[in-house]
């Protein structure tokens, strides 16, 4: 079906309908309608030359490009950016490594005294003290101080390095209430009266205990 | 290393981490219609080659800047470059070439079979149609440049420059009439001047 078109019509789509770019009915009607109206046909001479010279301006700049030193300034963009990523990227692998690293020894020194305190519960750094012990009970583990260095005897389950923070209390006690710390007292010692020394740390957990020298010098809990 | 067949955001990845045949690929596949487009809405050769670069420098410095949920790779190049000639042409409304520009110098002429004359008389209309091109406003530039140059669809055309497509209708509509109304003026100069001169 053939549509008629009038000229206000044919202002809104008649150059689009002669250009092609409407159904062919609409373009059929355009031309048509062009034929019989002088004004709208000026019009059509007028775009068709108009056309024309779009066209040839469109080709003259079709393979238009931009020139060569755009993508050599792009490049050196490019690379000037790249090289602060990729020092980045290596000081990245570098501290990471050493992280590794030191996350490894750090694993294995407490591995290892992991393996020391479980295979020497105890420190027996007396050797006086540990003949006495011998003599006193050959099962029982001497728990004595070091007089010499003043150092505390560490309580089991402590951990084995002393805080800053720690204090010291001076306690005397019946021998038997060191058992409760989960030492081992001999049994005719248990009511004797002995001055300790014990090392608390900061949120109250014993530590390590010292007996004092009077104390010490029976030789045995 | 297999660039040419790859997707533009998969490019834009690999040139993001610095990978330079990447980048060429994406660089080569859209600056051409990128140059043109601002050429062709500018007039300006230092125009359309500024805008061209700066949009690729956004792309090697703010790679993160293009979301992929929001479209293709070409759609926000485009859309940037966009930005930038609408920046230049508000910025320098009435900037007029100091040198008169044809087409790049990078542009391949066709073989000259006819007379000189023919080709210098050619040479001559195609600076006038783009002088008249330049003289209209910008919003029905774009249109022209968008619809008759790059011979767009409407809907295409209305994607590209973020309107209606009734708005591009109407656009363009406008734009032909006034492209229509230059180029007859152009047209008709030089007979004007030479029936002036014989009188």
């Amino acid at each position: 079906m053939v549509l008629s078109m009038n000229c206000e019509e044919f202002e809104s789509i008649g150059l689009d309908a002669v250009s092609g770019k409407t159904t062919l009915s609409e373009r059929t009607a355009a031309l048509e309608h062009a034929e019989k109206c002088v004004k709208c046909a000026a019009l059509v001479d007028s775009w068709e030359s108009a056309r024309a010279e779009l066209v040839m301006f469109a080709e003259a700049t079709e393979t238009t490009q931009a020139p060569a030193r755009v993508q050599m300034r792009l490049l050196q963009e490019l690379r000037a950016q790249k090289r602060p990523h990729e020092l980045y990227r290596r000081t990245g692998m570098i501290a990471s490594w050493g992280l590794a690293a030191a996350a490894l020894i750090v694993v294995g020194i407490t591995w290892m005294n992991w393996r020391k305190g479980a295979e020497h519960p105890l420190v027996v750094k007396n050797s006086r003290a540990l003949t006495a012990s011998k003599s006193t009970s050959a099962e029982q583990a001497a728990l004595v101080t070091d007089e010499d260095s003043g150092s505390f005897t560490p309580l089991p389950g402590a951990l084995p390095i002393a805080n800053e923070d720690d204090s010291i209390y001076q306690v005397r006690m019946q021998r038997a209430s060191l058992s409760a710390l989960g030492l081992p007292v001999s049994g005719e010692s248990a009511a004797d009266w002995v001055n300790v020394d014990l090392l608390v740390s900061d949120d109250g957990t014993p530590q390590g205990v010292r007996l004092h020298q009077d104390a010490s010098d029976s030789g045995t809990l | 290393m297999k660039v040419p067949d790859e997707r533009d955001d998969v490019l834009l990845r690999r040139a993001a981490k610095g990978d330079e045949s990447a980048f060429l690929a994406l660089y080569r596949r859209h600056q051409g219609s990128l140059y043109r487009y601002a050429l062709r809405m500018t007039g300006s050769l230092w125009a359309a080659e500024e805008i061209v670069q700066e949009v690729f420098m956004t792309l090697i410095r703010q790679p993160k800047k293009y979301d992929s949920e929001r479209g293709e790779v070409g759609a926000f190049l485009f859309g940037v470059t966009r930005n930038r000639v609408m920046k230049h042409l508000e910025r320098a409304p009435r900037e007029v070439p100091l040198n008169p520009q044809t087409n790049s110098g990078t542009a391949h002429e066709p073989v000259d079979l006819l007379t000189p004359a023919f080709w210098a008389e050619r040479k001559e209309r195609i600076e006038q149609v783009r002088d008249a091109v330049l003289s209209l406003p910008a919003e029905f530039r774009e249109a022209v440049v968008l619809c008759e140059l790059e011979e767009l669809s409407y809907e295409e055309a209305a994607q590209k420059s973020g309107c209606p497509i009734g708005t591009i209708r109407s656009r363009l509509h406008r734009g032909r009439a006034l492209l229509m109304a230059r180029l007859e003026l152009l047209r008709d100069a030089p007979r004007r001047a030479s029936a002036g001169g014989t009188d």
